[in-house]
């Protein structure tokens, strides 16, 4: 086999998996990811198991990671960008890496730089243990800080210069694996995200719970008894324009619930929804236990009102009675939904891809959701629409084994 | 035991023959592709046509002339062998190596592969009779109704009639996006024609999936009528008149409606030769009769047998695109596992043929089904996936498993359990290697605070765990010993955990006999991205024995 070479655009779990099924079929991966660290948002997610697994697929998403990193045909740019991309015979790409970095070689994950600038979100730490290194050097704060950040290593694993970098490297095939941005709640004033301490979001959950072990308030860290989700934020929303089901949120919602009853039995859950989605093959069964442990209500709130004690309040409709009742819930959970990456149209124009009506990537095949109008270019994961972890997974697989075909290294 | 031996490698010949079992849209579409990478195939269709389930699919014209296309080129294809409408009678041997004995045309033939692909079709169960409905002309399933929309004088009858048309979802079974699309496509037909309204009755609208809320939303721009209930309608059926009503809680009234037609929803289910296959095939079955257990080390296409693989609705209900993203990371998989059909393999587990009494014991517990016999217990480099379950299970400790074998283990537990940690409890943690060791890992490296004298003890899953090691490791000095085995229904090895708890439940017996308090053992389940989980475990199984040393 000669050396065929394949980048891969974006290090969530999707571009991952692609990454993995190619080193295993024999080829040289290069995976270029825009922050810090491998891992997406796929890696920020806790495990959601009750006595027992209720197949999240958050751990999958760990130990792709470690697979990945622990592969010597796959080369890692963490913090890079693609500043352009050639196709002749081949693709010659430009990447292009940061002013300050912190070199894995060196670095011994000893935290001291963390420790000293956590505070100013100049260094971040990775989810996993497995990013390597488990810290970044966040690149927005770099230049205010540029001396400090050099004295701080003990180990000397922190390089700073002047100016970014650039590399070339050339590929043979491409896969985009850009994933998606999470909607922001603050377009959706009435919820008073980041104005009431206790409404959070999906992932700002995942944040607390993997800080304190359990769900604690904001307000007071005291730990939440009271909960509500609503559900289709920014989701199957026309007043948006946002078409779409995002397929990830509730899922996310009966299992987050499910496991957070599970530690505390005593916690009262509300899930506003609109149309519950199924969860996986055993989805009715699933359901049928969360409508005993859950409070399900059919409408989604259109304000929240915050009243004493940080806590809030939300309009809900009394059936019995047909009239409308103020209910108080001390946390608010708000299951934001896919948004096609923000960067998808810059992206799609550097790589000559077509985006769908939604703005997501377009594929060319209805039947093949890897396909690209360009052939030697292949999509994976939520850059083409909503997919939780394990269809992402697939999906990524499909495109390595579309470029193995492209490459002649399959039929 | 014999370490050099379990070192050695095993050069392996592999059949390039692959069995796919199945011949619809998922079965044709792995034949044609597994054939284009130069392997022979034996396809096996287990129903008459495809044509039905492209139907339950919601194919569209253009893709079924795919599939037919598919379906010739397979037919034509010199590399693959079809066996009309034939049934596995008995599958033996390992992967690399199955014989597999098929009845077809009143024959039996018996044939080598080297990988068998389960690709089963979906089948469709109507549910009028859960809404006490007779099917007649005016009260169709939706398969029924697509057939009377796709044909000419049919649907010009809907529409010249300027039919109602009411449709029932969700109420007698949750359904599936798959299903909610033929629906809305239905529904979006109707709104259509001139004259002609749809009231759709549903559940929950499932729209989880690439443009369902926009043929949702269009539908109902276009003047479908959704009313989302909880409960299912009141539906009455008397001679030709048909009644449709439900309390509405808002204007605190009934609604009452006397459509034309009653377009009722059915399920898409397993197809009936699943079980069969399982049994034959020695594969698990998960929920509602599809061939995969809901656990995630299984995605996308693998069964609990190497070399057995699961595509598309075989596994779970699934749309045509989908299926044959399966069938692409079955590819992988088939491509990866026989390559060229050489192979050099280490054996993981290694039988001790003096010590073996060919009780079967490890035959029976094998999750992976990579132990047969000859004379003694012979386990398949291939299959075997290392979880040790059969070595901590075999009456005469006949099976060692490479890296882990009963002497390395004694080292490792003494090490651990004699390890100077001051005044500290001492705490030995065993601990699967695919969850709570990389849990315990990722607390030391998120700095969270543990015990000092705590030791962790990789095992390659729970169901390594003898009771010996358990009962060793407080013999040789530990305060206090942890079983950190997977969640339920996430063990790779599928009962790793399961065997583990048994043999704590025994332990806790030996331990009471010998006067030794109970909580000095404690068994948990965790996942590999649980380190603050982990902390807390051993924090206070510390801070419990501790308390004991006063």
């Amino acid at each position: 086999m000669d050396s065929k070479n394949v980048m891969i655009i974006g290090g969530g779990i999707a571009g991952m998996t692609a990454a993995r099924e190619l080193a295993e079929a024999g080829l040289s991966v290069d995976l270029v990811e825009k922050s810090g660290f491998l891992g997406g948002h796929a890696i920020q997610y806790t495990c959601k198991a009750t006595s027992e697994c209720l197949q999240c697929g958050a751990c999958s998403v760990e130990k792709m990671l470690k697979d990945v990193v622990g592969n010597d045909k796959i080369t890692v740019h963490l913090s890079t960008e693609i500043e352009t991309i050639e196709n002749s015979n081949g693709y010659s790409i430009k990447i292009k890496k940061p002013a300050a970095f912190i070199d894995a070689k060196k670095c011994t994950n000893c935290g001291i730089c963390y420790e000293k600038f956590k505070e100013d979100d100049l260094i971040l730490q990775g989810y996993s243990k497995n990013n390597t290194p488990l810290y970044a050097v966040n690149r927005e704060k770099i230049e205010e800080n540029k001396i400090a950040l050099k004295e701080v290593c003990p180990e000397g694993a922190i390089s700073v210069s002047d100016t970014a970098s650039f590399e070339d490297l050339t590929a043979a095939a491409v896969v985009v694996a850009t994933g998606f941005t999470p909607f922001n709640p603050e377009r959706k004033g009435t919820y008073g995200y980041n104005r009431f301490s206790n409404v959070i979001s999906g992932l700002d959950l995942e944040r607390i719970k993997r800080r304190n072990g359990f769900l604690a308030r904001p307000s007071d860290g005291a730990a939440a008894q009271k909960i509500a989700f609503i559900q289709c934020v920014g989701s199957r929303d026309e007043n948006l324009g946002n078409l779409w089901c995002s397929q990830i949120c509730c899922p996310y919602a009966l299992r987050t619930a499910e496991s957070l009853k599970h530690k505390n039995p005593d916690l009262d859950v509300t899930i506003f929804y609109m149309d519950i989605q199924n969860t996986g093959k055993s989805f009715p069964a699933f359901y049928e236990t969360c409508k005993d442990d859950i409070r399900f209500i059919r409408s989604i709130p259109v304000d929240i009102f915050p009243v004493e004690n940080d806590n809030l309040n939300m309009r809900l409709f009394d059936e019995t009675e047909g009239t409308p009742v103020m209910e108080s819930f001390d946390l608010v959970v708000l299951s934001i939904g896919i948004m096609p990456n923000s960067e998808n149209k810059p992206i799609s124009e550097l790589l000559g891809l077509a985006l769908d009506q939604d703005g997501f990537f377009q594929n060319s095949d209805a039947l093949n959701k890897t396909s690209t109008s360009n052939d030697g270019i292949f999509i994976a994961g939520t850059a083409q629409g909503p997919k939780n972890i394990a269809a992402s997974m697939a999906h990524a697989g499909q495109a390595a084994s579309g470029v193995l075909k492209y490459l002649g290294v399959t039929e | 035991m014999n370490t050099k031996q379990q070192n050695d490698m095993e050069k392996v010949n592999l059949s390039t023959q692959i069995a796919v079992i199945g011949g619809g849209y998922a079965g044709l579409k792995a034949a044609s592709r597994i054939s284009a990478n130069g392997y022979n195939v034996i396809l096996a269709p287990q129903h008459n046509d495809t044509d039905n389930n492209l139907a339950v699919l919601g194919v569209s014209a253009a893709e079924t002339d795919r599939i037919k296309a598919l379906e010739n080129d397979v037919a034509n294809d010199q590399n693959v062998e079809i066996l009309p409408l034939s049934t596995l009678l008995e599958a033996s041997g390992m992967p690399g190596n199955f014989t597999l004995r098929f009845e077809s045309a009143g024959a039996v033939l018996e044939k080598s592969a080297g990988a068998v692909v389960v690709a089963t079709d979906t089948a469709v169960n109507p549910l009028h009779q859960i809404y006490g409905l007779t099917p007649a002309t005016n009260v169709v399933s939706v398969s029924e109704f697509e057939n009377l929309l796709a044909s000419e004088t049919t649907r010009k009858a809907i529409e010249d009639g300027k039919k109602t048309v009411a449709f029932l979802v969700g109420f007698a079974h949750e359904g599936s996006p798959l299903l909610m699309k033929r629906v809305l496509n239905c529904v979006s037909d109707i709104v259509g024609m001139d004259g002609c309204s749809a009231y759709v009755y549903v559940n929950n609208i499932k729209v989880a999936d690439d443009g369902l809320e926009r043929l949702y939303t269009r539908c109902r721009n276009s003047g479908a009528i959704y009313f989302k209930l909880q409960k299912a309608p009141t539906v009455i059926q008397e001679n030709e008149k048909l009644t449709v009503s439900f309390y509405d809680p808002v204007i605190r009234n009934d609604i009452e409606l006397n459509p034309d037609i009653i377009v009722c929803e059915e399920v898409l289910v397993a197809d009936n030769v699943n079980l069969g296959l399982a049994e034959a095939l020695h594969i698990d079955v998960g929920p509602m009769g599809f061939l995969q257990k809901e656990n995630v080390h299984r995605l996308p296409v693998a069964s609990n047998r190497e070399g057995i693989f699961v595509v598309g609705s075989a596994r779970e209900v699934q749309d045509l695109s989908t299926s044959w993203s399966d069938v692409d990371n079955m590819m992988l998989r088939v491509r990866a596992l026989i390559g060229d059909g050489e192979k050099s393999v280490a054996a993981k587990a290694v039988v001790d043929r003096e010590k073996c009494t060919i009780c079967l014991t490890c035959y029976r517990c094998c999750p992976h089904g990579a132990i047969s016999w000859d004379d003694k217990a012979v386990i398949s480099s291939l299959a075997c996936q290392g979880c040790g379950i059969c070595a901590s299970e075999c009456p005469m400790d006949a099976i060692q498993l490479a890296d882990f074998t009963d002497a390395e283990m004694t080292d490792r537990i003494k090490a651990a359990a004699s390890e100077s940690a001051a005044n500290a409890p001492k705490i030995v943690a065993f601990c699967c290697q695919n969850s709570a060791y990389e849990a315990g890992l990722a607390a030391k490296a998120f700095g969270h605070q543990l015990p000092a004298g705590l030791q962790l003890i990789q095992v390659p899953c729970a169901g390594k765990i003898d009771i010996h090691y358990i009962l060793n490791a407080l013999v040789e000095g530990a305060d206090g010993v942890l079983v950190l085995a997977c969640h339920t229904g996430n063990c790779k090895s599928e009962f790793g955990n399961t065997y583990a708890k048994w043999r704590i439940n025994d332990a806790y017996q030996k331990l009471e006999q010998v006067g030794i308090e109970k909580d000095r053992l404690e068994f948990k389940t965790l996942a590999s991205n649980m380190a603050s989980d982990f902390a807390r475990i051993v924090i206070d199984m510390e801070k419990r024995i501790g308390q004991k040393k006063g």
